[in-house]
């Protein structure tokens, strides 16, 4: 297999748009060519992440829509579905095309439109991403599930709301430095533990948004890549699923799809944790956050809460999580997250991230969880 | 052609009426419910059809405040993941429980709840 890197990466601002879900990919992706210094021309297939088009747009067939956006209306295209882990699947296949050596450049990325609907429908669009007979039917949604997962988390290791809290409080205070965010606004633990219960014991500021926004990556061979200017390198990137069904999963204090996509990556990377140097993590919930860096080997299980109250996560501390101010304060356009994530981490490679810089950053991780945490993705990227 | 053990409509008509149904791998042993086509154990397709006890404890929960349209009229209202006696968990809505009374660990029975104009699983007091 070839070395595959990304030499191009482009992001929306994140918040609320007047423009469909292919308007703002294409704006993402006119900027990550350019990063790139490359034509559109160049592009040999897009592999793309949308989720709720169907719902929220009334439009499938968004990926090769996306591309006539664009002007690249003949490359091959692909839409990826696999909840708010779309783009991260897309970007593990197009890694494969261009490793197998069926494409030197292909484009990668995605986009959401949400915040054109009312709150108690996105919250009825993202549901569907449980199982319909079995979770829907009890009025099961997404704060509710991780909810499970935070009680569970608290009753096993007791970890606490104001731990929780203390996740939210450093994602805004990083989101500040990010001029992309949603959310550029700091919020203290007592805002946190008294805002709105959403689903107990999570509240409205554990949660993260609802975002329209998108996000793009170019992805090159190392021949192609020998010729960027600032190629980051593709370590590693896995994935991982579990059982849908809440009821099938045995202990909902872990995600066992984060535990087993992780330990891929670092076998395919030949690293461990413990060689990562900044990382961006799905965290669409506080608690997910403190399960993800469990289940990422940077905290032993039970410690996540811990890391995040003693400040290790933040900017600066042990192991920065989240730099971009993550899902709660960058905002979560669900099918462009993957992506985006990963157009932080190379960027924090780069040394180009400015005020929200981790000094010296070498390795980074990513990771996006899917649904019910029935999908994970995990990738790895170094510089030369 | 192969016969499904039990299909989700005679899974929720046997709920509708008081019953969970589950299956047990005739080779392993293992408990499903939901029903799978093969055991996730051993394998083998060798179910066989069994009668739950309806009996369990509540191993995690939540209280929905802000839930999706076709729920919209009943917040707030619990839903739980129930270990059952037979070592097998499910997903439910709590009923006929104070919610300030729900914990961890407590104990609740099985019984069907007719919710969006369909049965549904939910627990009671046991």
């Amino acid at each position: 297999m070839r070395r595959v890197a990304v030499i191009g990466v482009g992001v929306t601002k994140f918040g609320k748009h007047d423009r469909t879900s292919a308007e703002l990919f294409a704006e993402a992706a006119v900027d990550a060519l350019a990063d790139a210094e490359l034509p559109a021309s160049a592009v040999q297939a897009l592999y793309y992440g949308n989720v709720v088009g169907g719902e929220t747009e009334k439009q499938l067939h968004t990926g090769p829509q996306a591309a006539s956006v664009l002007g690249i209306p003949t490359v091959p295209t692909t839409r990826f579905e696999t909840a708010c882990a779309s783009s991260h699947a897309a970007f593990r296949h197009a890694v494969m095309e261009v490793a197998s050596g069926v494409s030197e450049v292909v484009l990668v990325g995605g986009a959401e439109r949400v915040l054109n609907v009312t709150t108690e429908e996105s919250t009825e669009f993202f549901a569907y991403a449980s199982d319909a007979r079995w979770e829907q039917s009890l009025g099961l949604t997404f704060p509710g599930v991780f909810a499970l997962v935070a009680r569970a988390h608290m009753t096993k290791y007791g970890t606490t709301e104001a731990q929780m809290a203390s996740v939210a409080v450093k994602n805004h205070k990083h989101g500040v430095l990010n001029p992309k965010a949603q959310f550029q606004r700091e919020i203290t633990i007592e805002q946190v533990l008294a805002s709105p219960m959403v689903a107990d014991p999570l509240k409205l500021y554990d949660c993260c948004p609802f975002t329209d926004g998108g996000a793009a990556l170019v992805l090159v061979s190392e021949e192609v890549a020998r010729k960027a200017r600032r190629p980051i390198w593709v370590l590693a990137s896995a994935a991982a699923s579990d059982w849908m069904l809440i009821g099938d999963k045995r202990d909902l204090s872990r995600v066992p799809a984060t535990e087993r996509a992780a330990a891929a990556a670092y076998r395919q990377a030949g690293l461990g944790p413990t060689d990562v140097d900044v990382v961006e993590l799905h965290d669409c919930f506080t608690i997910a956050e403190i399960v993800a860096t469990e289940g990422l080997g940077l905290f032993e299980p039970g410690a996540g809460g811990i890391a995040a109250e003693k400040g290790w996560t933040s900017l600066g501390g042990k192991i920065p999580v989240n730099p971009s101010g993550g899902l709660k304060a960058k905002g979560h356009p669900i099918g462009a997250t993957g992506a985006a994530q990963i157009a932080e981490v190379v960027t924090q490679l780069r040394g180009d991230a400015a005020r929200r810089q981790v000094d010296g950053a070498r390795v980074g991780l990513t990771h996006t969880l899917g649904g019910n945490t029935a999908t994970v993705l995990v990738s790895l990227f170094g510089r030369d | 052609m192969t016969e499904p053990v039990i299909t989700l409509r005679h899974f929720f008509e046997k709920a509708r009426e008081g019953q969970l149904t589950a299956v047990r791998c005739g080779r392993c042993g293992a408990l499903a419910v939901p029903p799978k086509e093969f055991c996730p154990s051993c394998s083998q397709r060798q179910w066989e059809p069994i009668v739950l006890s309806g009996e369990g404890t509540i191993a995690s929960y939540t209280i929905i405040r802000v839930a999706p349209r076709a729920h919209a009229a009943d917040v707030p209202y619990a839903i739980a993941a129930v270990l059952m006696k037979e070592g097998v968990s499910m997903l439910g809505r709590v009923v006929d429980v104070p919610l300030e009374q729900i914990t961890v660990g407590l104990p609740v029975r099985f019984r069907p709840l007719m919710t969006g104009g369909q049965t549904a699983l939910a627990f009671g007091p046991a």
